[in-house]
């Protein structure tokens, strides 16, 4: 799937998120240069905002990678400091108990 | 109609003209027309990867703001950036990365590396392997999820809170967070290393060890039917030397499979205890965090 995602960086909030079919590609580039030239045409201070195409299995997978456009900074550490099991030695059972604190 | 041959000086100067922030509609127009010239070389590299089981993010269009700042932040040339196409892959731990990268490399021949872990680039640690097709190149970046834990936070945090966070600037508070973070993560990563050696000779002990015993008891059986025959004392003597030894052999593996657990005991509980150590600087952050929103408030 193609996700075409617009993001406020100072407000850190996506402002626009479509998703298209892989089928779809050159239209999902005609969207996403259709808002910069949007953003363009309303000033220099709207182009602060991201426009990216991103491309991924699902929505999940996207997530997994590119959490940042998704998340606030506060979801991101705790996330963060729940990732025990995240980390390399979660096989090890003991440390999935321990590290999870 | 996509151009797919561009110089170098046309694309330089459109560059120099969104460094400046100078750059018009017709600009916007050009330099998406130059990130679609990207497109095969970003579909062969997905390709290749997927065909090998790998679940990459593909990031089929770097945004016009992301390049501009680039331009303006270091001394490249647009002509010269390798990740106007690129896609993102995160794995569960180092050892993953190691053999991803090395895979990467036969898969990709010519391709370069970027190595962040042992030099990271203000705490962001990662690697990126640049491949190139006919000419393009496509960064492909290899993070574990704690180097992509960090990066998060590096970025979101210079998105929401100070955006030269990401280049070592910010509050102190937040700085110093992130870069002992990022020290912590190296270390926890390196001993990670150490963890998964030990695991593997665990693993090689109990197989040897497991192969013994079963011969042995074997050995013992059939040692034992040999007995009954009445067999001249010489020969009852050679056959009860062969069996102590295997005996001895068991007992040098169970020496050698105990000192194996007991290693593998020990790097598991040292990377706990690392992991620990990154929980109260995450928990420190968290704190300071509420404590800037209270301060706004």
């Amino acid at each position: 799937m193609i996700f075409l995602i617009e993001y406020n960086r100072g407000k850190g909030i996506i402002v626009t998120f479509r998703d298209f079919d892989d089928s779809q590609r050159r239209e999902a580039e005609d969207s996403r240069l259709g808002i910069e030239l949007d953003l363009n045409r309303k000033g220099r201070k709207g182009i602060d905002h991201e426009v990216v195409l991103l491309e991924a299995a699902s929505r999940d997978a996207l997530l997994r990678t590119h959490g940042r456009y998704f998340k606030d900074l506060d979801d991101l550490l705790k996330s963060a400091s729940q990732q025990g099991d995240g980390a390399g030695v979660s096989r090890e059972p003991e440390f999935g108990a321990e590290a999870g604190r | 109609m996509i151009k797919d041959a561009f110089s170098r000086t046309q694309i330089d100067r459109l560059g120099d003209r969104l460094k400046g922030g100078s750059h018009t509609e017709s600009d916007l127009r050009l330099l998406d027309d130059y990130r679609r010239s990207f497109g095969e070389a970003y579909e062969t590299v997905v390709r290749t990867l997927r065909q090998r089981g790998e679940v990459p993010t593909g990031r089929l269009a770097k945004s016009t703001v992301s390049i501009a700042e680039k331009l303006r932040r270091e001394s490249i040339r647009l002509s010269q950036m390798q990740d106007i196409a690129g896609c993102r892959i995160v794995v569960g731990n180092v050892v993953e990365q190691e053999q991803l990268v090395a895979s990467l490399k036969a898969d990709f021949p010519g391709a370069s590396l970027i190595d962040r872990r042992d030099h990271p680039s203000h705490g962001y640690r990662a690697v990126h392997v640049i491949a190139e097709i006919s000419g393009k190149p496509v960064e492909i970046q290899v993070r574990t999820s704690l180097q992509h834990m960090w990066a998060n936070l590096s970025e979101k945090s210079s998105d929401v809170l100070d955006p030269t966070i990401k280049y070592g600037g910010g509050p102190d508070g937040w700085r110093d967070f992130l870069t002992k973070s990022s020290k912590s993560v190296a270390t926890y990563e390196k001993f990670e290393k150490t963890h998964a050696e030990a695991v593997a000779l665990n693993e090689v002990f109990e197989k040897s060890h497991s192969k013994a015993v079963s011969s042995h008891e074997v050995f013992e059986k059939a040692t034992a039917e040999l007995l009954e025959h009445h067999l001249p004392e010489h020969e009852v003597e050679e056959i009860r030397g062969k069996l102590e030894d295997s005996r001895l052999r068991i007992e040098g593996l169970s020496g050698k499979l105990e000192d194996s657990r007991l290693g593998r005991e020990t790097s598991s509980k040292e990377l706990v205890a690392l992991w620990n150590g990154n929980a109260d600087l995450l928990t420190g952050a968290i704190t300071w965090l509420d404590k800037l929103k209270g301060q706004k408030q």
